[in-house]
């Protein structure tokens, strides 16, 4: 992360962003947070300063640069990496060796070796994240193994004995309290600053994609997100922030021990993360804090401190997995429901709405109007389209072949579709339906053949780009985002972030106009009075519609379906049809469905696929009558 | 003969990483939880029964024995009382918390009460079989690594016979396919899940024991134990045991060929390196697609 870049932008965007959003926000993202800290930091240190609790404090904030990062990289993007540990001795060692050696100032080197660690973690990363999940973990595990056998094993770095440094971490000379209290507050400063960008960061739309790519990286990329991309900006941001916090920690300590870079090291950050509470920045800060104030107390608590985090953590565990700051954000919750009771005069004003809401739900999606979101097309592509006449040729599948090890799935399927209508794809279980749908929507590759896009070969595209140029999809089994509103699950679909880095999110959130938008398509699929709920207290009718709403939302050319009518009742799916029918007018839908009635009521054409061969092609008339569809799907 | 050698350390070391791996596999299988305390209870296994038998005065065979207990005990409770409320709650906890960290904390809990009750001295159990290395040609054999081996036959052999030959092998293979469809068949997995915990913890403490004499402990051996099993387990896919195990005993061979041709001092270093190299190489090939997703 290029921190002077980021300020210099972060200066000129964020007056941008205070004029535009005046009327939205009083306070600016991430603010209230920093500014707790900021002051809170200050206090201690001036206070307590040249006492050991203003030590223990000053240490703490050095972890709490580095736990801040990992809220965002490993609490919030679950990108589960273990290499805080080995750039938090980079930093500290590389700071060590600038003043001892090169006979630079702290503050100097603190700047030199956050650049190089930015930059050797873009090298690293743009290997180690092509991982994902546990592949990641278990890859980065091996970093601080590395480390701290290279470490004890040569004397450059002072071996076991460690690093020593004269230099202080406040420039220039004075006395003693002088550079004792400027030392603690310069970190003070850091943190507030490190704590103002991470909350920055995840209250922005790249949060809310980094929020998805953490519950599930191929839904992500199916909905726009690049996730190569952001894996690397996480890793990158993480191993910077860590980086930071071991450099001011070389500069208020004056000394690296070879326990700075060992995996102690790392274990020790994720038990205060966690028992700060993962997703939260400001969560993660306070574990920092509590764990460090732990180990320093001097009394039985220090003396058993093995014993005193492993019941912490389990206790704080048990009671919410989110730790302290969930624990917290439902006091807080639990506070203002009472006070709310108490000014409603004991009438349970939250309860009054929520079953008013459910009863209405059914007839308010009868009337259906999609004029709005389908006219709502991005300017570029409305023009192209505007130009070419109706029935052109939109996707066009060559000669398609998928094969897994000796498993034929689909053998030489072509297809082509126009730019608008409704097909049907049907065919019995294990015919290849839906791997021909992640064949046209990127997330599978074709062992041959080529998928073809308004004439442009797509076939080695990754779903992500798919996505912007216009194919949307919906999954079998639901793909929703738990924990987040409708609203937030219909945005994520309307983000304009793709080609944004991280850094910008610094400066100005678009979050907003996502939300917006999103709002309006919910209103005009008429489930504007669902945006407020948590999705996974919805029916399975509700989140189907919501994962509709997510694909219509992008004003996609190209809408897949997987069986959107399974678990629905009759009625569901008469009132499913209708709105199908409604957004075939304008845009081109491939629909796999198992309820032939269905299917041949809607479609203008209906491919049937049987042992990845495609044995049909025709209209709903031939289809009703077709031998082979109905000794396929029909029963023999 | 420097390389038949070779090979005999990296067998018997790579058998304990593969007992352990194995153990970390097969109740990831049924509790989805890693276990990262596996090492704590091997750990506690040598070091209990070096003090019961050392400082309390104890007979080896009744110091082994209480301290079996007091692992399967432990282990019992803490499936019932923590495992319990984390996974068979109202709101399971479900995701990388219960993954990882609860067997985290226990981890440092178990270290900490041993550092109470052992000390923060290195020690070892006492030798099962003493005497002098046996040699086959220019082959060495320790006792001490034959007991380790007879020990991984035995209870690998067992633990094998009975996945494949009784019904609650079977119910557990199941519980490890699907754990739903397990439960919605009749298979109680809460039960295989405390099962197979207290069963894992009693077989890493008898590895402890066994192979302490070669290493000797401190109260802080058990992450590092835990950390190779973790490993070894991985790159058997996390559920596969089978695949566990070969991987457990491949990864001691190649520690201890690097150790022996390439440096005796980062010797461990460069095998982490290849191990970080393969993982992201062939991600699939190894399993960890599967592990993910599933």
């Amino acid at each position: 992360m290029n921190q002077f870049l980021a300020a210099s932008s972060r200066a000129f965007q964020w007056s941008s962003a205070v004029a535009s959003s005046r009327a939205a926000r009083r306070v600016p993202r991430g603010g209230v947070p920093s500014v707790i800290v900021l002051v809170v930091g200050a206090i201690i240190v001036l206070n307590y300063g040249l006492l050991y609790t203003g030590s223990v404090f000053v240490l703490s904030a050095c972890y709490a640069i580095v736990t801040a990062g990992m809220a965002v990289q490993i609490g919030f993007s679950q990108q589960i990496a273990f290499s805080q540990s080995v750039f938090f001795g980079v930093g500290a060692y590389g700071v060590a060796m600038l003043n001892t050696h090169a006979g630079l100032s702290v503050l100097l080197g603190t700047v030199i070796m956050v650049v190089a660690a930015a930059l050797v973690a873009l090298l690293l990363g743009s290997v180690v994240t092509r991982a994902s999940g546990l592949a990641l973990a278990v890859a980065t595990l091996m970093l601080p193994l590395i480390a701290v056998g290279y470490v004890s094993g040569t004397g450059f770095l002072g071996g076991p004995v460690g690093a020593p440094l004269s230099g202080t971490l406040w420039p220039g000379s004075g006395s003693t309290t002088l550079i004792a209290l400027g030392g603690g507050l310069i970190v003070v400063v850091l943190l507030a600053a490190v704590v103002f960008i991470a909350s920055r960061i995840l209250s922005s739309d790249i949060g809310l994609e980094l929020f998805v790519l953490g519950v599930d990286e191929r839904t992500a990329a199916a909905l726009g997100v690049r996730t190569p991309r952001r894996k690397l900006e996480l890793f990158v941001l993480g191993c910077g922030f860590a980086a930071l916090g071991g450099a001011v920690y070389a500069g208020t300590q004056q000394f690296v021990p070879e326990t700075a870079i060992d995996p102690t090291t790392e274990l020790a950050l994720l038990i205060m993360l966690f028992i700060g509470g993962r997703r939260s920045v400001f969560g993660a800060v306070v574990g920092a804090l509590v764990i460090q104030y732990l180990q320093g107390a001097s009394n039985w608590v220090s003396v058993n401190i093995l014993i005193v985090e492993g019941l912490l953590l389990t206790v704080v565990l048990l009671v919410d997995p989110e730790g302290l700051s969930g624990i917290a954000a439902t006091a807080i919750a639990w506070l203002r429901r009472k006070s709310a009771l108490g000014a409603a005069g004991g009438e349970p004003a939250a309860d009054a709405q929520a079953p008013g809401a459910g009863p209405g739900v059914p007839d308010e999606l009868a009337g259906l109007s999609l004029s709005s979101v389908l006219a709502d097309r991005r300017p570029a592509e409305g023009a192209a389209r505007a130009a070419g006449p109706g029935d052109a040729t939109l996707l066009e599948v060559r000669g398609v072949f998928k094969e897994y090890g000796g498993l034929s799935v689909l053998h030489d399927v072509s297809l082509t579709l126009p730019e608008r209508g409704l097909f049907g794809l049907c065919g019995p279980n294990g015919a290849g339906k839906s791997t021909l749908l992640n064949v046209i929507g990127g997330s599978v590759a074709p062992s041959s053949g080529a998928v073809i896009l308004s004439g442009t070969d797509i076939t080695r595209w990754p779903p992500n780009v798919r996505f912007y140029q216009g194919i949307s999809r919906t999954f079998q089994a639901v793909h929703l985002i738990k924990g987040r509103t409708v609203l937030d699950n219909v945005a994520v679909a309307c983000l304009a972030s793709h080609t944004a880095s991280i850094v910008t999110r610094i400066g100005r959130s678009r979050l907003d106009d996502a939300r917006a938008k999103a709002a309006r398509t919910l209103a005009d699929l008429g489930m504007a009075h669902l945006a407020g709920r948590e999705v996974s207290s919805l029916t399975l009718e509700m989140q189907r519609m919501v994962e509709l709403a997510r694909a219509l939302a992008p004003s996609p050319r190209l809408l897949l379906l997987d069986e959107p009518a399974s678990g629905l009742s009759e009625e569901q799916r008469q009132r499913l049809a209708a709105l199908l029918t409604t957004i075939a007018d304008r845009t081109c839908v491939l629909l796999v469905e198992h309820d032939l009635t269905l299917v041949a009521q809607v479609s203008e054409r209906i491919f049937v696929l049987s042992g990845g061969h495609l044995v049909f092609d025709g209209g709903p008339a031939d289809f009703r009558s077709s031998p082979v569809v109905n000794s396929l799907l029909v029963g023999s | 003969m420097k390389f038949g050698n070779l090979i005999i350390a990296g067998i018997t070391t790579g058998s304990i990483y593969a007992m352990f791996a194995v153990c970390v596999a097969v109740w990831y299988r049924v509790s989805n939880i890693l276990n990262l305390a596996v090492g704590d209870f091997a750990m506690v296994g040598a070091l209990g029964v070096d003090n019961l038998y050392r400082v309390k005065g104890l007979p080896l065979p009744a110091a082994i024995i209480t301290t079996l207990a007091v692992v399967a005990v432990f282990a019992y409770l803490y499936d019932q009382v923590v495992l319990r409320i984390a996974q068979d709650g109202r709101r399971p906890i479900e995701g990388i918390v219960v993954t990882f960290f609860f067997t985290f904390a226990l981890s440092f809990f178990i270290d900490g009460v041993a550092k109470v009750l052992f000390g923060t001295d290195v020690h070892a159990a006492p030798t099962l079989w003493s005497g002098p290395s046996l040699t086959l040609g220019s082959l060495n054999f320790e006792r001490s690594g034959l007991l380790v081996l007879a020990c991984a036959l035995i209870i690998g052999g067992a633990f094998w016979l009975y996945i494949k030959f009784t019904l609650g092998g079977k119910a557990l293979e199941a519980s490890g396919e699907n754990s739903v469809g397990a439960r919605i068949v009749g298979i109680d997995t809460r039960q295989y899940r405390r099962l197979i915990f207290v069963g894992t913890a009693v077989i890493a403490a008898v590895f402890g024991i066994v192979e302490s004499p070669i290493t000797g402990f401190t109260y802080l051996s058990g992450a590092t134990i835990s950390l190779t099993g973790f490993i070894a387990a991985a790159y058997g896919g996390f559920r596969k045991p089978g695949r566990a195990l070969v991987a457990g005993l491949s990864i001691g061979v190649l520690e201890a060929l690097l150790g022996g041709y390439v440096s005796a001092e980062y010797g461990d270093t460069v095998l982490y390196a290849i191990l970080a190299a393969a993982i992201l190489a062939w991600p699939r090939a190894l399993g960890f697609e599967s592990a993910v997703s599933g």
